[in-house]
């Protein structure tokens, strides 16, 4: 996919940045630049990149009194195997409803709980 | 072939089949470059038309695919023109976590309120207050129920349950059951 044709031609401390944020999970840009060890320009200039380039996401906050952005991985980075109950995968999937007692929930579960 | 890496994945191949069901999958499983016609996948993949078009509509309800109609001034026929939007599915996936993390927590705090009775010929799990109606006899086959622990279940629930809350970045689910 493009993300990783993007990712090849990142800079060391744009890696470095999108690193963290994958570890973290999330963290303010306040605090960004502070555990990147780089000045909060130069961390303003990493987000910037990251972000046009669709790798991370950027919302807006209040942290500490202060205005910032919450800096947090995008789906694609996420671990989808947790979908997966042994080799079934979750029975909610191309479902409108949410059925926590279904038979196909119950299948799922016993799978959880048995095959892994 | 587009989103190759995407394809990679075992659980969005699954996702996709699930979506599908096997006589879709060929069509799911190899998105072209840019937009295509019905006809065109049909020919190159050797399927039924009928069989191309019903993948293609289920893709396109789950936003998966969208199309354009061209007319032929001619003729008037209508074109469809396809393209797959693939690029939606790790969000889509995302939800889905949401979704299951909602059912897990539901389920586990059922799972530890009541006490459950199975019965170990039929394989059938009662509710206490069942297996009393039913004098802790099973109705189907007459044998005696008998208590059944359910910790390896509950264990199990909390701990993906725990996984899901890390990856997701929440605290408790954010979806309705």
């Amino acid at each position: 996919m493009s993300a990783t044709a993007s990712e090849e031609e990142l800079s060391e401390d744009e890696l470095a940045g999108l690193e963290l944020i994958r570890e973290t999970g999330g963290i303010h840009q306040s605090n960004f630049w502070k555990e990147l060890d780089v000045s909060s320009r130069k961390g303003s200039r990493i987000v910037d990149s990251l972000s046009e380039k669709g790798l991370i996401n950027r919302d807006e906050t209040i942290y500490e009194g202060h205005n910032t952005y919450y800096l947090t991985p995008t789906a694609q980075d996420l671990d989808f195997s947790l979908l997966m109950a042994g080799d079934m995968l979750s029975p909610f999937v191309g479902d409108e409803e949410i059925d926590a007692h279904s038979d196909a929930f119950s299948q799922w579960v016993m799978n959880l709980a048995y095959e892994e | 072939m587009a989103f190759e890496e995407l394809l990679e994945d075992p659980v969005i191949q699954k996702y996709l089949h699930e979506l599908v069901g096997p006589k879709g999958m060929p069509v799911a499983a190899a998105p072209p470059d840019g937009e295509v016609t019905d006809e065109e996948l049909a020919e190159e993949l050797g399927l039924e038309l009928n069989d191309v078009r019903r993948a293609l509509f289920i893709l396109y309800e789950n936003d998966l695919a969208s199309y354009r109609r061209l007319r032929d001034e001619d003729s008037g026929w209508l074109t469809y023109l396809w393209t797959f939007e693939y690029d939606k599915i790790p969000e889509q996936l995302e939800e889905e976590m949401h979704r299951l993390l909602a059912a897990l927590e539901e389920r586990r705090q059922y799972e530890r309120n009541h006490e459950f009775y199975l019965c170990e010929t039929d394989g059938i799990r009662f509710e206490f207050a069942e297996a009393m109606d039913f004098g802790f006899e099973c109705p189907q086959c007459g044998s005696e129920l008998q208590s059944l622990e359910n910790t390896r279940l509950v264990e199990s629930m909390e701990g993906r349950i725990d996984a899901l809350r890390d990856e997701l970045n929440v605290e408790s689910a954010e979806v309705e059951v």
